[in-house]
């Protein structure tokens, strides 16, 4: 790591004037940040360090919903029975991510500013093309192993997949991500890469995580997360699916129905395709087959990656079924 | 003479050969108290990073190290300008090129990741962040970068590893069925979790390095040749050694640049290698790909196996991943024909990891197996008994002993093989298909002499004193056990000190070879010893024992008594005190009388070449398991999990079965990484490994492993070993990934000839 | 030019001063300037648990955080779990009993994992611990015994077999 200074903010104002000075970066869990400077991807002067902040690591869930505080870590939310009642696929995704060692540190505030895990945009002492890392440098994924690259969202610039999978969960019910007074809504916080991917999110200078909402809703109360990867455990979604279903009186008509995808694209990513063609449908296995392949419309490979065009909407299909019953 | 008695294996939990007796090293390793290589406090000491290759081949044009050498706490920036002043040392069997100068920071780059400089500082923050200032421009040149690439070519026939009888081309050609495929293993790497590094100190001509090592000795003798000093002035220090698996039996090119440094500098240096760059560092095994054609008649009689096989090494050196070396070994087949040919492509040079050759092997040889039973419709474990062979075919001697018949057999029953269906997508749990799949594994005893000291102290307690290693084996515990059995004293009485190239010679920890070895070298230090003491006993002029008559005394629970009759009945301790002694030291080798002069030693201990092949004798010396497995495969998904394994061994007598258990586990975890999980991605525009860390070089969680089953059928084998054990380290991953590929195709029908067996393949 | 800072970290109950770049993570404080060497370094990257201590009693990996971060956290390390007489932690004593190890380097981050897993409450199933102690790999593979280490410990902090031992592994 580069050589840095360090202070912790006395309060959330002075953490936001310290990140005005270009090259101070906010220090929360520290999994992200410390991991990125040890690589050499982020190379701060200063580091604010802002986790003995009172107040911000605060979480309440009642009938309208859920308020995170930024600084809650991973494992508390995974582990809070309000959650975990209210809003299943939320904790769920923050259960299988990552470790139980890195759950207590990760912030819910880092955790949505997670970078992609793309190799070549962790070396940059090997790989200088990177638009994401350097702007206008260019991408050496293109052409190289693109495995666990992105499939939905790229651009000639970028392919990285956004690894997140808390995210995905909060996209598919409409959470907000609060920075002090203002709010936006988490599908828009994120940007696709377009033709700066260096940009990855609407968070300004000087802006700080104060913490996510979460609204209370009948979907996000019968939900789930799947995820499925090479491994049983600890590692990254080779593709994911937050799902949540809401049915009519009848017990099988779909009222409202959210799907969100992780693994595949470079931001997490609502399948709002999918959602509509099963709105007022009784599901049944060939139908969600057949509408969970809308969520991969638009998908491009690059060879090492098709195969998450398959498996993408298989996922869907499965966590579609596993909650009307079907799977 | 004493003659000790075999007692069965497993059944004892005492501190016995053949006892669960827990790990000796256990409280140390479990407290924090076990110190490696990088934790040792040494003062003054300075940190070293290296500088890697950012190109797989050209030439090292310039080294800018103006912005590191400014950089805060740096010393010195070494780069291929620097002459090290070292010399090539031998290789493993103790060749070696006269003056020829060694250049471990190379001007000319042969692979992506090759250390080309390195950063001194005086903290490893220091030293680490300087390390990313060093600018190099290369020259670049058109890489080859593996097996596949099209200017590799076929590579060369290594014709020592050619391998025939009968006609086997002719015999395939006749054969009712016949069979043919192609398999292919990717890079792997060892991944142990200590990561490799070192600690150098000089002391005028004397260097002291603290390295883990598997084989201090050998080790001790490449510094003191690349460094032109006597062997006698390099001491190896290794007590603990965090994992090696075969990649940590030799000083490779940064440990020259740590210990050159140390000495430019005058000062003691520290070098870590980081995650990504162990990668690059040293070799894990090589890619490989074979063509196995087997023709055989329609009830399953083996005819003919016609091999063909390559293996990518290094341009540098050669390093053959022998795909040929379980071939012949497995199956009664009256005509062979194995051939394996070397490509060299841009690599680091590839290196030996658990089972070398006979993994690869057996991945081929155990899936076409499969392959075949069901081209004829045969159950596969009626198949493999059919052509079970009586005796070796290669060397045309009998076995020592093969238990392999009783693995199979017995392991069948304990998993319930006999309820499988054989079609392919038969067996279901809910939506999951069960696939059920057998391996079978092997692997070569040898033979190598050693050298052990037994003390015993005046306190009655007992030290065994060797410069062999314990890299999580179980050296120290099997050693405590031989020693007290032999002396008849607890267990808990015998203190082992071992790592340290300063002690007793020993042979590498590798090939399986050194439990049997040094076990033979402890058993006769500890005869001679016991033996001594009872002379004394039975002689010295204050020993209560002197006019008993007796003419032998027996020791037993750590006491000293004559056999059978009344008489006094004395501690060690007592006895050592009451004849005045403090200590009684023997040390013993293994080599034999007449050619055991300082030479014999020199290269007993420090080379390869004494050590015996399993054919050297009269017979045909091997280790042998079956691997039972059942998968779960979601076939939506594609993803496949292990959710069941049996595996029985013949590893001959199994001197602690609770430390030998652990071992074949863990053969069988790194085979279940090696089926589903580990590959290395070679980004082929630029000839490197892209997924160089564990976040993306995938090994087994704890959540990827089921229970995991297994038996010992095997039987003592006095001609393999003294205490009559086989291998046991190295033999439980062969077979694993064929059982393993062999129960994805009975759950789906799909048949994956390439590892890793990874979900695109399935879905 | 570098510049350091002065911590003070309280480590296993006691106060260590120690002077360090504030890019020092815990783990190179631990292991460099502290001498405790108990807590390994296998990947510094967050991917395999070697370097897991506790920190207000959570189990955290030590080569993602700062040393700077920490002062004024209760850090425990393996060096810190048996008792003060020498016994040591049952979970110490169930990995030595269970043969949950070969090499030893994992084990200090295993040992620390699972003495947080049974507190938390995840070791109620040998699948929950399983899954749970998936952040701590071991390549040599003793995952069989450290899932039957991790079960016999928490049996006896759970039934109270000792009830001092119970103290210190709930």
């Amino acid at each position: 790591m580069r050589d840095f200074s360090y202070f912790r903010a006395a309060s959330t104002e002075e953490a936001s004037r310290a990140t005005l000075d270009a090259g101070a970066m906010l220090l929360a869990g520290g999994t992200t940040l410390l991991d990125l400077a040890k690589c050499g991807v982020t190379e701060p002067d200063t580091l604010v360090d802002i986790t003995h902040l009172a107040g911000l690591g605060d979480m309440t869930v009642d009938a309208n919903g859920a308020t995170i505080g930024a600084l809650a870590k991973m494992g508390e939310v995974a582990d809070h029975p309000g959650v975990k009642a209210a809003f299943p696929a939320v904790a769920q995704s923050l259960s299988l991510a990552a470790s139980a060692q890195l759950r207590n540190m990760a912030t819910i505030g880092g955790n949505l500013l997670q970078r992609t895990r793309c190799s070549y945009f962790r070396e940059p002492g090997v790989f200088p093309a990177c638009n994401k890392r350097n702007p206008g440098s260019g991408c050496s994924a293109i052409g190289g192993v693109t495995r666990n690259h992105a499939v939905l969202g790229t651009s000639r610039a970028c392919i990285a997949v956004n690894p997140g999978d808390l995210a995905v969960a909060l996209v598919a019910f409409d959470a907000y991500v609060e920075m002090g007074r203002r709010r936006v809504a988490i599908e828009d916080f994120y940007m696709l890469p377009g033709e700066t991917p260096d940009w990855e999110t609407v968070l300004k200078k000087g802006e700080i995580i104060t913490g996510i909402a979460i609204p209370a809703s009948p979907a996000a109360k019968n939900s789930t997360y799947l995820k499925v990867r090479d491994r049983q455990s600890y590692e990254f979604a080779a593709a994911s699916a937050a799902v949540g279903i809401e049915f009519e009186a009848d017990g099988k008509t779909v009222r409202d129905i959210r799907v969100a995808l992780g693994g595949v694209a470079t931001r997490p990513w609502r399948a709002r395709a999918v959602e509509q063609s099963l709105i007022g449908t009784v599901l049944n296995v060939e139908a969600v087959e057949k509408a969970s392949r809308l969520s991969v419309e638009g998908a491009v490979s690059h060879g090492g990656n098709r195969y998450k065009i398959e498996l993408a909407p298989r996922v869907v299909a499965r966590a579609i079924l596993t909650m009307g019953g079907l799977a | 003479m004493t003659i000790m008695e075999t007692r069965k294996h497993g059944d004892a939990a005492d501190g016995m050969v053949g006892g669960r007796f827990s790990r000796l090293d256990g409280k140390l390793k479990t407290t924090g108290g076990a110190t490696y290589a990088l934790e040792q406090p040494v003062k003054n000491l300075v940190h070293a990073v290296l500088v890697q290759s950012t190109i797989a081949a050209g030439r090292v044009v310039a080294v800018d190290a103006g912005k590191a050498k400014a950089a805060p706490g740096v010393l010195s920036v070494f780069t291929p300008e620097d002459d090290l002043g070292l010399l090539v040392a031998s290789d493993w069997f103790g060749n070696r090129p006269d003056n020829q100068p060694f250049h471990p920071l190379p001007r000319e780059v042969s692979f992506n990741g090759q250390a080309i400089a390195a950063v001194v500082a005086e903290t490893l923050e220091q030293a680490t962040e300087a390390a990313k200032l060093v600018k190099v421009s290369y020259e670049e040149t058109q890489p080859v970068t593996g097996l596949d690439d099209p200017n590799a070519g076929e590579g060369r026939l290594v014709d020592m590893l050619s391998v025939g009888w009968g006609d086997a081309e002719a015999a395939y050609a006749a054969a009712d069925i016949r069979i043919e495929a192609e398999y292919r293993t990717p890079r792997e790497y060892h991944v142990p979790i200590e990561p490799h590094g070192l600690t150098v100190k000089w002391e005028g001509d004397f260097l002291t390095v603290w390295e883990p090592s598997q084989w201090t000795h050998g080790m001790a003798r490449t510094y003191a040749e690349w460094f032109n000093i006597p062997a006698d002035n390099v001491r190896i220090v290794s007590p603990f050694i965090g994992g090696g698996f075969g990649s940590k039996a030799m000083g490779y090119t940064y440990s020259a640049v740590a210990a050159a440094a140390a000495r430019k500098l005058g000062r003691p240096v520290k070098l870590a290698v980081t995650r990504p760059q162990t990668f690059t560092a040293y070799g894990g095994r090589a890619a490989t790909r074979q063509t196995i054609r087997i023709g055989a008649t329609k009830d399953g009689v083996l005819q003919a196996i016609v091999h063909r096989g390559a293996s990518e090494t290094s341009v540098l050196a050669d390093f053959p991943e022998q795909t040929g070396a379980a071939t012949p070994l497995l199956y009664a087949v009256p005509n062979l024909s194995t051939q394996h040919r070397l490509v060299p492509v841009n690599t680091v040079t590839p290196g030996a990891l658990r089972a070398p050759g006979k993994n690869p092997s057996a991945f081929g040889l155990e899936s076409a197996i499969e392959e075949l039973s069901y081209a004829i419709g045969m159950d596969p474990l009626e198949l493999r008994l059919r052509n079970y062979a009586d005796h070796d075919y290669q060397s045309g001697k009998p076995w020592s002993t093969r238990q392999l018949r009783e693995a199979l057999t017995v392991g069948a029953e304990v998993f319930g093989w006999s309820k499988r269906s054989h079609e392919p997508r038969s067996m279901r749990d809910g939506r999951q298909l069960v696939g059920w799949g057998i391996g079978c594994g092997t692997f070569p005893v040898l033979k190598a002499a050693s050298e052990a000291l037994i003390r015993i102290l005046g306190d009655g307690s007992v030290e065994v004193v060797s410069g062999a290693i314990d890299m999580g084996q179980g050296t120290y515990t099997i050693l405590a056990q031989t020693a007290a059995e032999v002396l008849g004293v607890p267990a808990e009485q015998v203190d082992v000190k071992l790592g340290d190239s300063s002690l007793p010679g020993a042979t590498v920890a590798g090939g399986s070879m050194l439990a049997g070895a040094i076990t033979g070298a402890v058993h006769k230090a500890a005869t001679a010893a016991r033996d001594e003491l009872i002379g004394l006993a039975l002689n010295d002029s204050n020993s209560p024992f002197r006019d008993t008559g007796a003419n032998t005394l027996v020791i037993a629970d750590g006491r000293i008594s004559v056999p059978r009759g009344e008489g006094p009945s004395l501690t060690l301790a007592e006895l050592m005190s009451a004849i005045g002694r403090d200590r009684i030291e023997t040390q013993r080798n293994t080599l034999p009388e007449g050619a055991n002069g300082p030479e014999d030693h020199k290269r007993s201990w420090t080379t390869m070449a004494n050590i015996e092949g399993p054919t050297a004798g009269d017979l045909s010396m091997h280790s042998w398991c079956a691997h039972f497995v059942e998968v779960k495969v979601d076939e939506d998904f594609g993803t496949v999990r292990v959710s069941r394994v049996v595996s029985a061994f013949d590893c001959g007598r199994i001197y602690n079965p609770k430390l030998a258990e652990s071992q074949w586990r863990g053969g069988i975890i790194m085979g279940i990484g090696q089926a589903l999980l580990e590959e290395g991605l070679i980004d082929e525009r630029f000839g490197r490994v892209i997924n160089n860390n564990m976040g993306d070089y995938l090994v087994p969680t704890n959540a990827d492993i089921p229970h995991i089953q297994v038996i010992s059928v095997g039987i003592p084998d006095h001609d393999a070993s003294v205490l009559g054990g086989k291998g046991v380290g190295e033999v439980g991953i062969v077979g694993v990934a064929p059982a393993i590929a062999n129960a994805v195709f009975h759950a789906t029908g799909k048949r994956v000839r390439d590892l890793p067996i990874t979900l695109e393949k399935l879905i | 030019m570098t510049r350091t800072i002065h911590l003070s970290l309280d480590i296993n109950g006691k106060q260590h001063e120690l002077d360090v770049e504030p890019r020092v993570t815990l783990l190179d404080a631990l292991r460099e300037s502290l001498a405790l060497t108990g807590t390994k370094k296998g990947c510094d990257q967050g991917q395999c648990g070697a370097c897991t201590c506790h920190v207000d009693g959570k189990r955290v990996l030590s080569c993602l955080t700062l040393a700077a971060q920490v002062e004024g956290r209760q850090i425990t390390t393996i060096e810190g779990i048996a008792a003060e007489g020498g016994d040591l932690h049952p979970v110490q004593a169930a990995f030595i009993e269970n043969d949950a190890f070969q090499c030893g380097y994992c084990t200090p981050g295993q040992i620390m994992s699972a003495v947080a897993c049974i507190r938390e409450g995840h070791a109620g199933s040998e699948e929950e611990i399983r899954e749970y102690m998936s952040g701590n790999l071991c390549r040599c593979g003793a995952y069989n015994s450290i899932v039957a280490a991790v079960r016999e410990a928490a049996e006896m902090a759970a039934t109270g077999v000792a009830a001092k031992d119970k103290a210190e592994v709930a």
